[in-house]
């Protein structure tokens, strides 16, 4: 009875899965629409702004429905504390004209989701960082840059993995030995410090797009191996069933039961290792931007956002802004293991 | 047993030797070794670099390299760090053993967790308790370490704890706690509903000595694999954690070997951590052996 409970909770953790990993593919598209200011302009008159004090009333003081910003006012310039200033505020606006980008990378566009009607005074609902720019605008791009870097080399690793894992449960003998050896090899040792000692034998200063290849290549030097364990369990198992003896007697190819006969058989399982993938390469980016010899500024990712927080005296004055890159991560991986243990007891529920 | 030893000995020199020549190929064919910032000095010529790099006979050809520094790791000499100019074999095992320390507290806070939880769980079967479980793994396995100890740096900032030590072990334990808790709790529960659990019953022993002294010994070799398993997890994860708390260890000596281009320093932190993660797999195969005598029936036919 407490079995049915049980199911009941998880197929809502599914739901609840799937809405936040749907919000960061919306994230992901809409990056640009969403984010209030371009992610790389400064502003050196306002480094490590506080959230924007932001008022439902009008200049009279009475309530109104249209929210106005204050423009904050630089109190201390060694401690950069700021108080703001009642008499200069713009009003938030709802798709206000901004910087121009493309949409879907094909339809040019100047209006944001948020902004305000005056240039001087600007919405920064998280603040702004130690270059003054709109910190929520950097976190947007930072979303969308890790998430696609991560989706890649989990693509990439997955292929590789299955590829050398169909080829070696399939083979058999001194291929499978190597094989399988080589990968228990790379999955008893830490990734993370494989990864870095991999990380010397490149530039440790790189340009945002050649880093973003360097890690997806990185990601697919470490991450392969799992994932050939996984199928290669799946085809030693798969390979001895008597359709696939009735397809090798009638002479099918090696290469097509492969592919055709048990890649789909066993397909299901590898997804669900494919996906746990990608909070795993999220964390690699994170933790190698972080220490600097991942993806380096200008080019936001949330782990080079992140390292601004490394700092104790400005983590004790704006904790919450500074982790707020750490908070969407957690989230991001939270979401991905709600969907899945979600949909894995959805698939438990289907076979009995 | 003996030979078990036998092939747990051969699968460590065969992991030793995979892992050392794929770092020392890797890194030497990287084209940029401690002294490729100097050829941006003006001030230093191009010869005086060859010297150095001549000095250090890094001018010789990469097998040739690789052959001596095999035989003199043989010989427990692993050279000299570029970076801190002091023997790399020294260096590395005494923030090893720092490190190592910080594992064991780590492991000690996740079976204290892991057992307890489960043990509750067995004994008084409560709903709530088995959803409070679920939601801690949820939790645990979906906070990375990098979230965790940067809470745990505004933690110590605030003054709320000060323990540098326990901070960092919390925050390396998290996603263990997890992975114990589900496999401990999972196998317990499983065991409970095994035969020998029935005649226990049927014996009188009360539930509490039935956990204890029957349930515990059957749901215990998974968790003792996970445990072998982990260990390499908890070293690479000792990287973030002893970077962003600031403690010295083998996560904090790999980055800074990095940073530096310290090429036989990071020789020398993947040589400990294959073999600490070699360890730790033995271990805990000699445990689950120990433990469980149906391996020993099984090893003896």
């Amino acid at each position: 009875m407490s079995d049915i409970g049980a199911k009941k909770r998880l197929s809502i953790a599914a739901k609840a899965g799937l809405f936040l990993l749907a919000g960061f593919v919306f994230i992901a598209i809409f990056a640009d629409f969403l984010a209030p200011y371009d992610h790389t302009s400064q502003s050196r008159s306002l480094p490590n702004a506080p959230i924007s004090a932001i008022s439902f009333s009008d200049e009279n003081g009475s309530f109104s429905l249209i929210p106005r910003v204050f423009e904050p006012k630089m109190t201390d310039a060694l401690r950069q504390s700021y108080t703001h200033d009642p008499s200069r505020s713009a009003k938030v606006e709802l798709f206000a004209k901004g910087y121009g980008y493309h949409l879907f990378g094909i339809i040019p566009l100047d209006r944001h989701l948020l902004g305000t009607d005056s240039d001087e005074i600007g919405l920064h609902l998280l603040g702004t960082d130690a270059l003054g720019r709109d910190r929520l605008s950097r976190l947007l791009i930072a979303i969308r840059f890790s998430l696609i870097v991560c989706t890649i080399g989990a693509a990439f690793a997955s292929l590789v993995g299955i590829a050398l894992g169909l080829v070696g449960g399939y083979a058999g003998k001194i291929v499978d030995t190597v094989i399988s050896g080589v990968a228990d090899a790379v999955i008893s040792l830490p990734s993370m410090i494989v990864i870095l000692a991999a990380r010397v034998a490149f530039p440790l200063e790189l340009p945002p797009m050649t880093a973003a290849l360097l890690l997806v290549g990185l990601f697919t030097f470490t991450g392969w191996a799992e994932m050939t364990r996984l199928t290669r369990g799946l085809v030693k198992r798969t390979r001895t069933l008597d359709y696939i003896t009735a397809a090798r007697i009638s002479g099918v190819s090696s290469g097509r039961i492969l592919v055709r006969h048990i890649l789909p058989n066993i397909a299901r399982p590898l997804l669900t290792q494919a996906t746990l993938i990608l909070p795993a390469f999220l964390l690699a980016e994170a933790t190698l931007s972080f220490l600097g010899v991942g993806v380096q500024e200008p080019e936001p990712s949330l782990g080079n956002m992140l390292a601004a927080a490394n700092d104790l005296t400005q983590l004790r004055e704006h904790a919450f802004v500074l982790l707020s890159p750490a908070i969407v991560i957690a989230l991001f991986v939270l979401a991905v293991r709600l969907t899945n243990t979600g949909l894995s007891s959805n698939e438990d529920r289907e076979i009995t | 047993m003996l030979h078990f030893f036998i092939r747990k000995i051969v699968q460590g020199i065969l992991l030793l030797l995979i892992t050392s020549a794929a770092a020392f190929f890797l890194l030497s064919s990287a084209g940029s070794d401690a002294f490729t910032s100097l050829r941006e000095n003006p001030q230093v010529s191009a010869a005086a670099i060859e010297k150095l790099r001549a000095s250090y006979g890094l001018d010789r050809p990469v097998i040739e390299r690789y052959g001596s520094w095999l035989a003199s790791a043989a010989r427990a000499d692993l050279g000299d760090s570029f970076y801190y100019q002091v023997p790399v074999a020294q260096l590395v095992l005494s923030r090893f053993w720092s490190t190592a320390i910080l594992a064991f507290a780590a492991v000690g806070i996740a079976c204290l967790i892991a057992v307890s939880l489960s043990f509750l769980n067995a004994r008084f079967r409560s709903r709530t308790l088995s959803a409070f479980t679920d939601g801690i793994i949820l939790v645990f396995a979906s906070t990375p370490r990098i979230v965790i100890s940067l809470f745990a740096l505004a933690i110590l900032v605030y003054g709320a704890i000060t323990s540098v030590f326990w901070l960092s072990a919390i925050s390396l334990s998290v996603p263990l706690v997890a992975l114990l808790l589900a496999q401990f709790n999972q196998s317990l529960n499983d065991a409970m509903r095994e035969d020998f659990v029935r005649t226990a019953r049927a014996k009188g022993l009360s539930e509490t000595a039935i956990i204890l002294r029957h349930a515990f010994r059957a749901a215990i070799n998974p968790a003792l694999t996970l445990f072998g398993l982990s260990l390499g997890a908890l070293l690479g994860g000792s990287v973030i954690v002893e970077t962003v708390i600031g403690r010295p260890g083998i996560g904090s000596l790999t980055v800074i070997a990095v940073r530096n281009r310290d090429i036989p320093l990071l020789m020398g932190v993947m040589i400990i951590v294959s073999l600490a993660v070699w360890a730790g797999n033995t271990l805990a195969e000699v445990l689950q052996f120990v433990n469980d005598k149906r391996l020993k029936a099984q090893e003896g036919e």
